[in-house]
């Protein structure tokens, strides 16, 4: 599919520059395609059940090697996370590990509000598109390696070690920050829950200084590296089968890439989120976020989905399922005290996904954290990836200053 | 470990002895409030107490520069806990028995890396957030203090 987008661009500046080139003398070359752009794609992906879900295609290699490479399709594109995390059994490739600071292996324990990904820390050089980083620290998760995992990393919740449990061959965090634990996990601060050295006996919690933590790959790039455009088509209602669109590195970098109009919403330097104002809530822990399937707020007057009647029935519980579509209105606010009004529809879920059994696009998909006998109160509003669709949203990574601001900031 | 009381209203006294009591369980929700210098203890925070109508909150800064709040009934058991910050407290330590309950639940809805909630006639839990953001809340809906809306457990 990469291929697919490159040839796609390609013709498109070909065709572009063909109109007005015979006749006068001077040979038109046309511009090299740009090489910051690769394809991305919304489809089932390797458990054939993901529903919005972006992948892309990510090629790493032995670091100094161009012949020791493996490419993996399917590495989900996630603005909520910061580097490259590939699952061991899609990674044939034997990467070289890294080492905590007393000499033992560096291992992670990757924290999602479920559960947790354990594996140590190994080098690549990463390959997305025609972008290339060196010598990049990325997550090898459920390594064989590596098999007893801490009983303060266990404590998050359920291993989540597998393409299954993942729904992806990896996850390519290219969110606002550099790092994916940043300086809480550095010298000085020696405690945190991110990072263990490993000898062959036992695991201990360790500080790592910041360039040896998972690194956000976009900033290590030789170009292009100062955030990302995700540009994904529109999508009618209810939906579609699969949906391709562009992933662009860099902002204001490229003519593909240029600031225009769009409306700037600082992040915060802790947590990388802005505010979202609904239905009277100011939700202070607000983000968007391409690695969620769907719009995740509470509501405590849209319906939500009832559980299965039949155990063995797929469940929707956690999400919305209202009689017909619903219209409704948020406001963003960014820590620069930019606001933008946002409209956006919520459908039936349950309807959605059973009466289009192979669409894998469903922008009025959205969930929540309330229970039928709570409304949650969690701070939070999820703008997931039907945000994304129809639009241009960049991410601007911190400390980096574009034409019209600097990260961290979201733009769209 | 530093252990800081912040002296407010009339929680003084019990605030105080629960600073005092060195390790007994090592389990919050459900459990005695005394358990929660357990859980100081184990997870190497700081605590500071303060006193609402109906019941008490004590608020744990633990290392990772997460926040973690228990909340305590008058009668002393602890029926809820809430965290909020860049890492995901210790659950295992914090859930007590409903550990357990969690880890099955979650299993079997496993839906996406950003979003949990878990509804049953005895436990409640709501998570939510990404990388360096976390948040989420846990409580036992028959233990809440009479008056007590779950708007206020965050």
């Amino acid at each position: 599919m990469m291929a697919a987008g490159l040839i796609g661009f390609s013709s498109l500046v070909f065709v572009s520059c063909g109109g007005g080139g015979d006749g006068a003398g001077v040979t038109p070359t046309p511009p090299p395609p740009p090489s910051n752009v690769v394809s991305v794609v919304v489809d089932a992906g390797p458990n054939n059940r993901s529903v919005n879900t972006l992948f892309t295609t990510v090629t790493v290699c032995v670091p100094g090697s161009t012949t020791s490479c493996q490419t993996i399709d399917h590495v989900q594109v996630d603005t909520g996370s910061y580097g490259l995390r590939l699952l061991a059994p899609a990674l044939t490739l034997s990467l070289p590990g890294t080492m905590a600071s007393d000499g033992n292996s560096l291992v992670e324990c990757t924290q999602f509000v479920d559960g947790y990904s354990w594996g140590p820390i190994a080098l690549a050089d990463i390959q997305v598109g025609e972008e290339t980083a060196a010598s990049v620290p990325i997550q090898v998760i459920g390594s064989s390696s590596f098999t007893t995992v801490p009983a303060n990393c266990s404590a998050t919740g359920i291993a989540e070690d597998t393409v299954a449990a993942f729904g992806a061959n990896g996850i390519l965090g290219i969110g606002v920050f550099e790092q994916d634990c940043g300086p809480g996990c550095a010298p000085p601060n020696m405690a945190n829950t991110y990072y263990y050295s490993c000898s062959a006996s036992a695991c201990v919690n360790i500080a790592v200084p910041l360039n040896n933590q998972v690194l956000n790959p976009v900033r290590l790039f030789a170009a292009d590296n100062d955030g990302s455009i995700i540009d994904l088509p529109s999508v009618a209602a209810p939906g579609t089968t699969t949906l391709t669109g562009s992933l662009i590195f860099g902002i204001d970098t490229q003519t593909n890439n240029a600031s225009g109009s769009e409306t700037i919403l600082g992040v915060d330097l802790s947590y990388g989120d802005f505010t979202t104002v609904f239905n009277a809530q100011t939700l202070t822990r607000s983000f968007l976020d391409s690695g969620t399937n769907g719009i995740f707020f509470d509501d405590a007057n849209l319906t939500q989905c009832p559980p299965p009647a039949n155990p063995n029935d797929p469940s929707f519980v956690g999400f919305y399922c209202p009689a017909g579509p619903q219209s409704l209105t948020a406001t963003l606010m960014g820590t620069n005290n930019t606001t933008i009004s946002e409209t956006f529809t919520v459908d039936n879920a349950q309807t959605l996904a059973t009466g289009n059994p192979t669409f894998s696009v469903l922008p009025t998909l959205a969930g929540t954290w309330s229970t039928v006998g709570s409304v949650a109160t969690t701070d939070t509003f999820d703008w997931g990836l039907p945000f994304y669709y129809g639009r241009r949203v960049f991410t601007a990574i911190e400390n980096q200053r574009t034409a019209v601001g600097t990260g961290p900031y979201v733009a769209f | 470990m530093r252990l800081g009381i912040d002296f407010k209203g009339g929680c003084c006294v019990g605030a105080l002895l629960v600073a005092l009591v060195p390790r007994l369980a090592s389990a919050a929700l459900g459990e005695p409030e005394s358990s929660i210098a357990g859980d100081v203890q184990h997870l190497q925070g700081s605590i500071k107490s303060t006193v609402r109508t109906n019941y008490r909150v004590h608020e744990i800064q633990l290392p990772s520069g997460t926040v973690l709040r228990e909340f305590a009934a008058v009668d002393g058991k602890v029926f809820a806990v809430a965290w909020s910050g860049p890492a995901m407290p210790d659950l295992r330590q914090a859930l007590g028995r409903y550990f357990d309950v969690y880890v099955t639940a979650a299993q079997a809805k496993h839906g996406g890396h950003r979003h949990l909630q878990i509804e049953q006639s005895e436990f409640v839990m709501q998570s939510s957030g990404h990388m360096r953001a976390f948040s989420g809340r846990a409580y036992l809906p028959q233990a809440l203090p009479p008056g007590t809306s779950t708007d206020e457990i965050r």
